[in-house]
């Protein structure tokens, strides 16, 4: 939501309605239901405030039809009485095997089992039938009344975002599993989740949910007038066909919401997902899995320890066979990581609608993350060396109040840089280039760390192998691969860093195996951490992480020379850092003030641009 | 910014006796290349006693353990260590006393001069580390929670640390050391000013 004056203006008429029906009889507390969950979550100022500053103008999705509004109380569907038991099978599968063991199958163990599955039956057939769900005014409400009566409260307006994914069974039954994210730290508690509404029920209930929070932000926009379009500009993408008037959506599936697709993961292209490196040691893990199960199985199954023992032993004594077994292994690793890839990431469609990016993937699983594009912040570009070196790379958005990110917040997988860098570019905002390059002091601590912690374990092995034992040096000549590969890698590292401030959004850059850039809006920085190691001192270095509010929380330039840091912090946020910059310079004596003449110093290409500073002198756009 | 000029006042005197030229070169030993100055602020001289405590009961554990530890070697004869280990074990305790005794000894009054703190400008500005060193700058704007928090030492010499938190871990502050009322008026002022200024952006 860009919150343009078309976007708001029409939000108006429902308003300007539902106060006119006061306190509508279904909001018993309207103070104290949000102000009891809103405790903890660390941003009860905001709350609050809206809390009491519009306690009955809770906007109604759809004044036509009142049954919305007193929230009829539903159950999930019915058919999580199939999937329920299904799911709990696996834990009941031992215990139920069992019991027919120890009975030998006698027809009264049988009876005991079937015992067993009508009692699992008729627990999820309880939890089906005390599970209710309603959304009763600005609240969504959980109650369950199994023994006690518990009710979890969620204020719609603190709903950030809604998933829905549908697990394989689900799929089968046509039902789905709601989760709804309140950005509450990652806390589970705070967030609600409907095991089994029909898809529906559960598109309906999305779109119920997620209207109210465009509804809060209207209502933001409008009680803020000015602020909310002036710094979004060019991350929030005007350029992206918004419903013109939010008053037109209804909630309803197949509403014609306009929508648009920026990306879909053609079929071929899931082959390079094995270029990221992900999945690629599946078949290991597999291997270890089957053979743990071997082991707990086996004395299940009254297979004795020894023969799965002696199976071992007979593969240890062949070796040509565990060779091929192991090249085998190697072998399967792109098959399998390449098939699993392709489980996960399925019909990978990026798409906006609504004010929302929505991330869609999977082909057993099939899973949805809605982020609010408001609270997108700014992504990470990030590249493997295989990635690298076919021309790839994967990108993850920066959402603030997004826990999980690292799974949820992925918005491509991977794919030609070219077509992501497009993609973020339409979706968030270009790329920033023109990384300013780190000291050279930077490059020999690169490779020191790179280096020397193989170098110490090759250096002690190597000197055991002289003196005590040949076989020292079987550890001794993989470290010293090690620290030996050590230097094209530092020296790699050293390449990848750099940072930069285009006027509105500072980007960082570090790695190597996973070099990742990201670009983050001025608005979203909350702070700034200097640090700086001995080491790095004595090599005149130091880290500027810039803390952020979204994402890892805090996005850091390395090694990054020790006069440019506190200037790269001043150059994006000019007010909170001028007050303590030294314009004197010791070494070199540079009566200039401190910004101008440590970016002169930093860019080496392009001469400081003194309208930039003056561009970014307001203080915290947001 | 009434408040601000108070938060100032508690401290002013030891601030004007250490002097801000006079503390760089104790706190930056014969350099000054990180181009920004030493926020103005110095914590209570008591934090000196708080980290000597600190310090001290740390070393006890871990002296204490490693004398176990030798005791331990010492009657099991640990088969797999080789033989100068095996018979000189009872120095592990002695080499740790060596090391420790100086750091102990060092870490507080170095830690005193480098930790400092600043409220200007609606910026939160704090120094602190002894070998390494940290400074993080927190606009007032950006404030979540200020909490202030006391720990048994802290109580018994009347200090309190400040915790300043955004929505970021790398944008929060932790100021410690300082005395009880000034930990407490800053904490009290941050959060006033927090609320007038509070910026939604993130």
């Amino acid at each position: 939501m860009t919150g343009s004056p078309s976007d708001r203006s029409p939000a108006e008429p429902p308003e300007g309605t539902e106060s006119s029906l006061p306190g509508s009889g279904a909001v018993p507390n309207p103070g104290p239901g949000p102000a009891r969950s809103v405790d903890g979550a660390g941003e009860g100022a905001e709350s609050a405030v809206f809390g009491s500053g519009s306690p009955g103008s809770v906007p109604h999705p759809d004044p036509a039809r009142p049954a919305d509004r007193t929230g009829p109380s539903l159950r999930l569907s019915p058919k999580v009485l199939l999937t329920d038991p299904i799911r709990m099978l696996p834990s009941l599968f031992l215990p139920l095997a069992g019991v027919l063991f120890l009975g030998g199958f006698s027809p009264g163990s049988f009876v005991w089992a079937a015992l067993g599955v009508v009692g699992s039956v008729a627990f999820s057939a309880v939890r089906w039938a005390t599970f209710t769900y309603q959304v009763a005014g600005d609240r969504l409400e959980l109650t369950r009344s199994l023994i006690s009566r518990s009710v979890r409260t969620i204020p719609l307006e603190r709903i950030r975002g809604v998933d829905v994914s549908a697990p394989p069974l689900h799929r089968l039954l046509g039902i789905a599993v709601l989760r709804i994210d309140t950005g509450a730290g990652g806390d589970d508690k705070q967030e609600g989740e409907l095991d089994g509404v029909t898809v529906e029920e559960g598109e309906r209930l999305k779109a119920v949910l997620l209207w109210h929070a465009r509804a809060r932000t209207a209502r933001r926009a409008q009680a803020r007038e000015t602020a909310p379009a002036s710094g979004s500009g060019d991350f929030t993408a005007a350029n992206v066909a918004e419903p013109a008037t939010p008053a037109v959506v209804r909630h309803e599936v197949g509403d014609a919401t306009p929508q648009r697709v920026f990306f879909v993961l053609p079929r071929k292209w899931l082959v390079y997902g094995p270029l990221s490196g992900s999945y690629l040691l599946t078949p290991f893990a597999l291997v270890a899995g089957a053979v743990g199960l071997a082991f707990q199985w086996g004395s299940e199954f009254k297979i004795d320890r020894r023969v799965v023992m002696g199976a071992g032993e007979w593969l240890w004594e062949h070796p040509p066979l565990l060779a091929a077994a192991l090249v085998l292994l190697l072998l399967a690793m792109p098959v399998v990581g390449v098939v699993m890839y392709a489980v996960f990431n399925w019909d990978f469609t990026l798409r906006a609608a609504e004010g929302y990016l929505i991330a869609g993937r999977g082909l057993i699983t099939r899973r949805s993350v809605s982020l609010e594009r408001r609270r997108v912040r700014g992504f990470e570009f990030v590249e493997g060396p295989a990635e690298r070196w076919a021309g790839f790379g994967r990108a993850w958005a920066i959402v603030t109040g997004l826990g999980d990110s690292e799974t949820r917040g992925q918005l491509l997988p991977v794919a030609p840089r070219e077509t992501v860098l497009d993609v973020l570019g339409e979706a968030i905002g270009p790329i920033t280039t023109g990384l300013r390059s780190h000291p050279p002091a930077a490059r020999r601590r690169r490779l020191f760390r790179a280096i020397f912690p193989w170098l110490v374990p090759a250096a002690c092995a190597t000197a055991a192998a002289l003196l005590w034992s040949g076989l020292w040096w079987a550890l001794a000549v993989p470290a010293l691969i090690l620290a030996l590969l050590g230097i094209p890698l530092g020296l790699d590292r050293y390449r990848s860093l750099g940072h930069t401030y285009d006027g509105s959004r500072l980007s960082v850059r570090s790695g190597s195996l996973r070099r990742s850039q990201a670009v983050v809006e001025k608005r979203a920085v909350v702070g700034w951490t200097l640090s700086q190691t001995w080491f790095q001192r004595r090599a005149g270095l130091l880290t500027v992480t810039a803390g952020v509010g979204a994402g890892s929380g805090g996005y850091a330039a390395l090694d990054i020379g020790e006069a440019e840091g506190p200037a790269f912090a001043a150059e994006v946020t000019p007010t909170w850092l001028a007050p303590f910059l030294v314009s004197e310079d010791l070494g070199r004596g540079n009566p200039l003030p401190a910004e101008s003449s440590l970016l002169g110093s930093a860019t080496p290409g392009e001469p400081p641009t003194p309208d930039r500073s003056s561009s970014s002198g307001e203080r915290g756009n947001g | 910014m009434s408040d601000r000029a108070d938060e100032h006042s508690p401290a002013s005197e030891e601030a004007t006796a250490a002097g801000r030229p006079g503390e760089r070169r104790r706190g930056t030993p014969g350099r000054a290349r990180v181009s920004l100055r030493a926020p103005a602020n110095p914590i209570s001289r008591k934090a000196v006693t708080l980290w000597l405590m600190e310090g001290i009961l740390w070393s006890l554990l871990l002296v204490g353990g490693s004398f176990l530890l030798a005791r331990w070697i010492d009657e099991g004869r640990w088969s797999w260590l080789p033989g100068w280990a095996l018979d000189n074990i009872w120095w592990l305790p002695w080499l740790m006393v060596l090391l420790l005794v100086p750091g102990t000894l060092i870490e507080p009054f170095w830690r005193y001069a480098v930790h400092r703190w600043e409220l200007s400008e609606d910026v939160v500005y704090a120094r602190s580390g002894w070998l390494s060193r940290e400074w993080v700058f927190v606009p007032v704007s950006r404030i979540q929670t200020v909490d202030k928090a006391q720990g048994w030492f802290e109580r018994m010499l009347g200090l309190a640390t400040v915790e300043i938190r955004t929505a970021s871990h790398a944008g929060s502050s932790t100021i410690k050391g300082l005395d009880y009322e000034v930990a407490a008026e800053l904490a009290e002022g941050l959060a006033r000013r927090a609320e007038e200024l509070r910026d939604d952006a993130t």
